[in-house]
This record gives structure tokens, sequence and C-alpha cells, in this order.
């Protein structure tokens, strides 16, 4: 299986001095294409900082992230948005999702920002497989939080990207929306040939993983998990 | 901490920049109303100069006192000074019209009256007399002059003195000369007498004049009112003259109704961006009363830090207003202190600065203390939307990223509609002014190209060789001629108006629909130059002297001046036949082009004015030679030219020096200008101001978004996009609402407020472009800086 992402000894440290903070140090790891990946660790652990540089929605102190064979960290803040809406999912704890548009329009949202017409039956399927064909020109304050969080997997899906990354998808939710939410996540990927990482605090849905990364106080450590 | 309320100034140091921002937006506010209140303290007090300097310094008079009615005013507590004055209809001074009156030694000053040399005329066979009148009539202080009274009585008078020039009596060359009251009383010719009284100050005038007109029951018509400084005053009963102040009024009562708006809308937008930092207070503990009572103190730290500050700087501004016109008008101003202080505009400013923000914290409090607890701990209560469910047509006609910024501004009716009130305000204000502004330029003369220096006129005419002569003179920089003359000129007999019909009676018609003319109509030929400076009085039609020469044009003059009034009396349209009486028979012309007015007054009451070509003039009349020669001079060196001038005139010349009152006119006009654009200036800053803040609360209180909007894939460029179409909503729908309903203000002040003003409303092209393009410029710049700093945070920052 090739790999679709590759990090090479990456480390983030803020602040300087007295405040200084390793959030990660030297982390390298790599991904091959559909493959499903947990990352568990405490708060404060680095967890958050690791999938913020996998996005690239930050920048490293030192280290690379390849993503898809490219080097993301020099290309430029315009080829970078680009290049993260077509090829980078994302999913937050807390959905995100834009308040003035309707489901259906957030779920496009990226396909629109990159002025691509929505393949319409793709859409019209992922709305089905969500279970939101019926709320499709609802708006996000009328929907429940599960609801909400399925929005933000459909806009991540919609591109078809490389890579998603979840940031603690389940972290609002109650345990029936969670379990719901984190299969229709593995569902997806299976159903659609998608790569997944998904940062989570609860240790019951590692069983869903493929493989899981452990963090703590900064160093990623691969656990060796339930690999199939 | 002593106290929960400590928490206010704790929260206002610890967002410095945000702090700031509100600090100033409010001190800016402050500044406008403070600066408003005392440039329009200090415009009035302009203008009672103004008014003084063109009236007198008076404000009753009763005709034909009495003796004992005397002694009852002048003895009045509430009087500061009073005086006889006499006029007489007319006279001459040795040969030449002059302007005949007396006054008391003690009221002289008072009537602008300045001696300059010799004494005041005490006797009965003494006078005083200009200086520029001196000078041209070779008299000097101790020589004898001959006055001439109406009704041919002769009398000699001693030059007792020379008092200094005055503006519109030099202009129409007419000498102002000053009796004693003896004297003037011993004459026996028609005259007015009367005493001029001049009140102490803060006296009520209106019920003082009540008071004394049931005191010595004096009838309406013998009081005497100098409406022009009353109004001014306050105490104005003139329609015109009110009709102008109170428009004026309304114009200023919506600028302060923007400052107010604006730091409303400021305070407003700094509480509700913490609605849920408030609702965490409540949720460990606080009460409803106890968040009121913190957002209040907040402005009430605000208030006290900007109140200072913006008070300083709206005096700044007026000494501003101030220091212009002392520079340019130092004559009539130089006793007015440069740093005057309006205690009038620095109350009003910290009134308003503190009942506005009382205002525009206690509302916003009790949104924050309405706050429900859970929302603001789980933040999920950022935007009320209505249930209706949305079809998402935007974002299939447009971009997305258009289609957002559209719907963003949208969203929020309630910003979206302070936002494009404070800009229409704006707009509206700037449209109206416009209307004060247009009526400057348009009816004080000297604004306009042609206005003369000198002017030289002749009953036998002026002869070419003295034409030609004066163009060759060096310091001169132009000089034209006209010719005029009354000629019997008919039309259709509808086009009278029914205000003429007045004033003249039965007309006759024939029955070809032609009147016979009950007057003879005024006939001016112009050449080229001044018909093309006549363009900026053009109503309808073209002026082209050769179009004119081939087609038999005339030009009708829609409000030509009868008696020194402008009055409309016929509604000649373009290609209407007037036919005009001429030595070789009836001649038939054309209405080519329709004026305005014309800057001419004619002592002769004519039907109406017409204005034709040089050569069409000669045809009509058979006169050729110019009865009219004006010149301007150069800048420099003007009293050698002036006096070459002289001297290349004979007696039959009259010679008339316009510099003076031209200079007086031009004072006028600078003093209303600059308070106007004054106001204008002012006004446009709330508006800059008010975008600019709200652009700037707008993007900061939506960081969040922009940052999720960022990692889903928005581009840079589409960022700014987003945002600049949010700002173009708010803008355009302010700039569209605001032209339109300024447009409409202008209609209603120039045909229902001002129709005496005579203003042709044109549609505003030029004020609009310039609208759109200062409105579209700072919705740029406003969005320059907060997107700026959104887009030096990294996204996770933002997010996370």
């Amino acid at each position: 299986m090739m790999d679709i992402l590759i990090t090479e000894n990456l480390c983030k440290t803020y602040g300087t001095g007295e405040t200084k903070v390793d959030a990660l140090k030297n982390a390298s790891f790599s991904v091959a294409k559909g493959e499903f990946v947990a990352v568990v660790g405490p708060s404060g652990s680095g967890k958050s900082t690791l999938l913020n540089l996998l996005g690239a929605l930050d920048t490293p102190t030192s280290g690379k992230v390849f993503l898809d064979g490219k080097d993301i960290f020099t290309m430029k803040e315009k080829d970078l948005s680009v290049f993260r809406r077509r090829n980078i999912g994302f999913i937050f704890q807390a959905y995100n999702l834009v308040p003035e548009l309707n489901v259906e329009e957030n779920i496009i949202l990226p396909l629109l920002l990159d002025y691509r017409k929505p393949d319409k039956s793709y859409i019209d399927e992922l709305l089905d497989v969500l279970g939101l064909a019926e709320r499709k020109h609802h708006l996000p304050n009328q929907l429940s939080g599960g609801q909400q969080q399925r929005v933000a997997i459909g806009r991540a899906l919609a591109t078809r990207p490389a890579i998603i990354l979840a940031d603690e998808p389940t972290g609002n939710l109650d345990t029936k929306n969670s379990r719901d939410v984190v299969s229709l996540m593995k569902l997806s990927v299976e159903r659609y040939h998608q790569t997944l990482i998904m940062i989570t605090h609860n240790q019951s849905y590692t069983s869903f993983a493929d493989r899981v990364l452990s963090v703590e106080d900064g160093v990623v450590t691969d656990l060796e998990g339930v690999r199939k | 901490m002593k106290s929960y309320l400590s928490l206010a100034s704790k929260y206002l140091t610890a967002h410095k920049k945000k702090t700031r921002l509100v600090i100033i937006s409010v001190a800016l506010s402050v500044a406008l109303v403070t600066g408003i209140f005392s440039m329009l303290d200090f415009f009035l007090q302009f203008e009672k100069i103004q008014q003084i300097h063109e009236y007198g310094n008076y404000h009753l008079g009763v005709k034909d006192a009495t003796n004992e009615e005397k002694q009852a005013i002048t003895s009045r507590m509430d009087v500061k000074n009073a005086g006889t004055w006499i006029s007489f209809r007319n006279g001459n001074l040795n040969g030449k019209e002059c302007r005949l009156a007396a006054v008391d030694q003690k009221f002289a000053p008072n009537m602008q009256i300045t001696l300059l040399e010799g004494r005041y005329p005490v006797a009965e066979n003494e006078m005083i007399l200009e200086a520029w009148a001196a000078e041209n009539l070779h008299l000097k202080v101790g020589d004898v002059a001959k006055i001439t009274f109406a009704g041919n009585t002769e009398k000699k008078f001693v030059i007792s003195g020379i008092c200094s020039d005055y503006g519109n009596t030099k202009a129409k060359g007419m000498p102002g000369v000053y009796l004693s009251i003896a004297g003037a009383n011993e004459v026996n010719a028609e005259k007015s007498t009367g005493l001029l009284i001049e009140f102490k100050d803060g006296i009520n005038i209106n019920d003082v004049q009540k008071a004394i007109q049931s005191s010595l029951k004096l009838a309406d018509s013998r009081i005497i009112r100098n409406e022009y400084l009353l109004s001014v005053m306050g105490y104005g009963k003139s329609n015109t003259v009110i009709g102008l102040y109170s428009t004026g009024a309304v114009l200023f009562c919506i600028i302060l109704i923007a400052g107010v708006m604006m730091i409303y809308n400021t305070f407003n937008i700094s509480v509700m961006e913490r609605v849920q930092q408030f609702g965490l207070l409540r949720c460990i503990g606080a009460s409803r009363s106890q968040i009121k009572k913190l957002v209040k103190r907040e402005g009430l730290h605000i208030t006290l830090r900007a109140i200072p500050i913006g008070v300083l700087a709206g005096m700044l501004l007026a000494f501003l207003c101030c220091g212009i016109l002392k520079y340019y008008n130092r004559s009539l101003f130089g006793e007015m202190p440069l740093f005057n202080f309006s205690i009038a505009g620095t109350i009003a400013g910290i009134a308003i600065g503190v009942f506005t923000v009382f205002i525009a914290s206690s509302r916003p409090a009790k949104k924050a203390a309405r706050v429900s607890p859970v929302n603001a701990a789980t933040g999920s209560n950022e935007i009320k939307i209505s249930k209706k469910k949305k079809q998402g047509r935007l974002t299939k006609m447009f971009h997305v990223e258009v289609a957002m910024g559209i719907n963003n501004a949208v969203v929020k009716k309630k910003t979206l509609f302070l936002m494009s009130c404070s800009i229409a305000i704006s707009i509206v204000l700037f449209l109206g002014f416009q209307v004060f502004v247009d009526f400057m330029h348009s009816s004080l003369k000297t604004t306009k190209p042609y206005t003369p220096d000198i002017s030289l006129t002749s009953e036998q005419g002026l002869s070419n060789s003295l034409y030609e002569k004066l163009s060759d003179l060096s310091g001169i920089k132009k000089v034209y001629g006209r010719m005029f003359g009354y000629v019997d000129a008919t039309f259709h007999a509808s086009r009278l108006t029914d205000a003429y019909k007045q004033i003249i009676g039965n007309v006759q018609v024939e029955d070809n629909g032609l009147f016979i003319p009950p007057e003879k109509s005024w006939l001016i030929s112009y050449d080229k130059n001044q018909l093309n400076w006549a363009k900026t009085d053009l109503i309808e039609g073209e002026l082209s002297e050769e179009k004119l020469n081939v087609k038999h044009g005339i030009i009708a003059v829609a409000h030509p001046l009868r008696n020194g009034v402008s009055i409309e009396t016929a509604a000649l349209q373009l290609g209407d036949k007037v036919y005009i009486q001429t030595p070789d028979g009836t001649k038939e012309m054309t209405v080519m082009a329709i004026l305005r007015t014309v800057p001419f007054n004619d002592s002769v009451p004519s039907l109406t004015t017409f204005i034709t070509t040089e050569k069409l003039f000669t045809e009509l009349t058979g006169e050729s030679t110019i009865r009219i020669i004006d010149i301007q001079l150069d800048s420099s060196g003007q009293e050698q030219t002036v006096s070459e001038i002289k001297g290349m005139l004979d007696d039959s010349i009259a010679f008339y020096d316009q510099r003076q009152k031209n200079a007086e006119i031009n004072g006028y006009f600078l003093t209303m200008a600059v308070f106007i654009y004054g106001f204008v200036a002012v006004i446009a800053l709330i508006s800059v101001l008010n975008i600019v803040n709200t652009m700037n609360t707008s993007v900061a209180s939506k960081t969040r978004y922009l940052g999720v909007m960022r990692a889903v894939g928005m581009s840079g460029a589409q960022l700014d996009k987003m945002v600049l179409v949010e700002a173009l909503t708010y803008s355009l729908t302010g700039c569209i609402v605001g032209c339109i309903m300024g447009i409409a203000l202008q209609k209603v002040l120039i045909y229902n407020f001002l129709p005496r003003l005579f203003t042709i409303w044109k549609f505003p092209y030029v004020q609009i472009v310039l609208i759109l393009i200062l409105i579209l410029l700072v919705t740029v710049i406003s969005i320059i800086s907060p997107l700026k700093r959104i887009k030096a945070w990294g996204i996770a920052e933002i997010i996370s």
C-alpha cells in the first residue's frame, strides 16, 4: 500500500525561555492510503498540535509533512489554501458549520470555493448515507448536535480529499450519537476509500481504527493496535 | 479586587486595543457634537457681525417718534443705546445722486459710520461724506458743497469731516452723505424719521417690542424691525430668513442624530460582542442587576475618559473654522478672539456624550442580563435565525464567497439597518447642504467669472475708442461691453404669468393671440465671452453666437429683476416666437435659450429682459454704441490702474467701483461656506468612522468563523472578496437609500421651503458620483487593517 502521508521529525515549540513548551517532539510516522488511524492521549499531550500541522493549519518549528507526495510547508499560502480545500477534509469538535448556510450548502462549500460544479448524484448519495436527505434545506441551528456533526462529515467528504482529519469529532456528543458518528465515519471511509486520522479521548473507539497512535508529552508512538 | 464592579475597569485595561477603539469613537462623536454646537454658536456670532455691518446695529425702530416717546424709550432700563435716524428719499451732491441721511452722534457707531478725519456734523450747515466720494468730487474738510433735496430745495453745507467707505454705496456710485440732526430737521423735503434702538444683551426683543407698543400705544406700522439681525439672534419674523435658518436647523438636528447614533452603535457593538462573557458571569452566580451595573460601570469608565478628549477635539475643530475666517476677513472679524470658547458647545458635547453613553449602555446591559447561562456556557447561541428553511438561491447565482458576503450582511438585519441608516443620513445631509452651497454659488455674484471690478456707464453711449484704449491699458485683465436699450416686444399672451398680470392689470390681446405690450422690454447685447459665462445660468437651449445670428435667436430670462426684486413675468419656452418693433418694422425672433437670471438690475421697470448678440442688437435697434463697459483688474497695482482709467473719462461717464462691495460679498460667502463645508466635513467624518468602526468590529467578531472558512479551504483572496462584498452590501444599501432620500430632500427644500430663492433643481450627477467613489474608497480602506490582523494569526490559533 502506498503511503499518502509521511511526517519527518516534526517539531513544534510554543513560547521561549521559561514559558517554552515543546508541544511536539520529532514525530515521524506514515499513514497508508485507506487507513483509519486513531490518535489517543491525555489532554495537553500535543494531539491537536499534531493534527493542525498535518492539516497545514499551523506551521511546524521544524520538520516536514508530505501529503500525497507534496511537501506542504514549502507551498505558498495561496497554493496551500487551494491544496487544502482539494486534499484535506476537516471535522472539528465544535462542528464549525457556517450558520447562514443550509445543510446542502455547507456540504458543497469546499467545492464552491474551488469554483467546481458539485456532482449532484454524489452529493445526494452523501446526504442519503448521512441520513440528511430530508434536512438538506435546514440551517445548522435547526439541527441536533449529532446531525450537525454529520453535516461536517459530509463537508469533509464532498471533495473526495486525500485525507480526512477529525479532531475529537464526538467530544460534544452523547454516547449514542458518538457511536453513530464514528461508525458513519468508518463506513464512509470504507465506502469511498478515504484515509482518516481521528483524535479521540474515548478508548472504545480505537477498536474501529486500523491503527492507533499515542501521543504523550509531545512524543508520538505507534501502538501497533488492531492492525487488520 | 474589592468589589465585582472593579471587573469593569480590569476588563478595559486587559483589552487595551478594543478599549482604545471604543474610547476613540465615543470621543469622536463627542468631538463632532461639541464641534457642531460650537461652530453653530460661532457662526451666529459671525453672522451677527456681518448683519450689523450690512444693516446697522439696531434691533427696533419707531417711525416718527415724538419727543415724549423718545423720552419714554431712551429712559428704559433695557435700552443700551438709541438715536434718531433721518433719511431723505433722494438728493444730489454737487449734481451727483447721493444717499442722504442724518443720525445722532451717539448712535453713529451703531450705523457703521466711522469718522476718518474732521469732526462729526453738529451745526445745521455741516455734513460729512464717504472718503471715496470726497476724492471723486475733489472735496475736502472745510469745503462747501451744494445739496439738492427732493423738490429742488437747494442748500449749501460745510464739510466737517470724512467717514470711511461703505461697500454698497461705493459700488452704486452713490456717495453716502450724513448731515447733522439739526440740519436735517431744518430741511423741508420728503424724509422719514425714526428712533433706532439697540437693546442690552440678553433681552427678549420680541417681548420688549410688545411692552413698548402697548405702553406707548404704537401701531405695528410704526415699528421698524432689523429682521436680518433679529433672525440671527433668534427673534426673527421674516419668512425668507426664517425659512433659511429653519432649514438649517432641520439639517443640524439630523447631524445631531447621526452623532448620537454613532456613539450608540459603537457602544452597542462593544457590549454585544461580549454577551457570552456576561453569560459566563451569570453561570458563576452574578445576578441580572449585577450584570447591568457592570455594563453601566464600563460605560461610565469610557465616558470619563472619552468626553474630555472629545470636547477638546471639538473645540479645536471650531477654532479651525474661526481661524480661517479671521485670516481671510481680518477687517470684519478682527475683534473676534481666535480662541473663542463656546460654553453652549461644550455643555452640549458633554451632555450629549453622557446621555448617549447612558442610553447606549442601558439597552445592551439589559440584553446582557437576559442571556441564559446555559447558552453562554456552550456557546450554542451565536446567531439567531428564523425557522424558515433556506433554499440557497444566492449560492447558485454568484460565486460562493460573493453569495456568503451578501448573506452575512443581509442576515444581520439590525446591523444592516444601522449601517445603512448612518450612511444614508450622511448622504442625505450632504445633498441637503448642497442646496445651500448651490444657492450661494448662484446668488452671490462675486463667485462668478463675469463680476466686474469697475463698471463704466453713459447715457450717450461709450465710444469705441475708449473701449480700445481700456483694452490696451496694462493692469487690466478683461474689458467687456454691453449695449442695452428698450424695445416693444410681444409674444403669445398665454406666456404672461399671473404675477405680471396682477402688477399691470388689464393686458389687451389681439386676434392673433399676441398682446399689446404694456411696457417696454429690456434688450441687452452679449459678446462671446459673456455668452460663455452665462452658461452657468442656462436652464434650457444653447448659447452660440453663430447660431443665434443665423437663426435670429433671442435669449429669454426666466427670473429678471424688476425694481430689484426677482420676478417671473413671462414663462417663455424654447422655440417661442417673439415679435420686436424695430425702426424697419416688426421682426420675428425665436427663443433659443433660457437663462435663470441676469446679474443686472435696471431702475426702469420693464416687461421682461431679452439678451441677444451684438450683431442682432444693432439690427433690432439701429444702435451700435456700447452703454456699459465692465472691467476686471489684475490683482496687483490696482490703484494705479484705477486712476489711469479715471483720467480717460469725461463727466458724462459714470464710474462705479465695485471692488469693496465684491470683497464684502466674498467675505459673506466665505463665512457661510466655511461653516457649511465644515458641517459637511463633520458629517462625512461621522459616516466614514461609522463604516470603519463597524467593519472593524464586524470582522473582529467573526474571527473564528473566518478561521473555519480558511480551514475548509477558502483562499486569502476569496476571504478578502467575501468581507469586501459584505462591507459593500452595507455601504451600497445605505448609498442607494441615501441618494433617493437626499434627492427627495433637495426637491422638498427647493420647491417647498425655499421657493423664493429661485434655485433650479438639477439631478446631482457629480455629487452622486463623488459620493459613490468616496463610499467605495472608504469601504475598501475600512476592511484592510482588520483583514490584515486576521491573516496574521494562524488558523489553528483561531479555531482551537
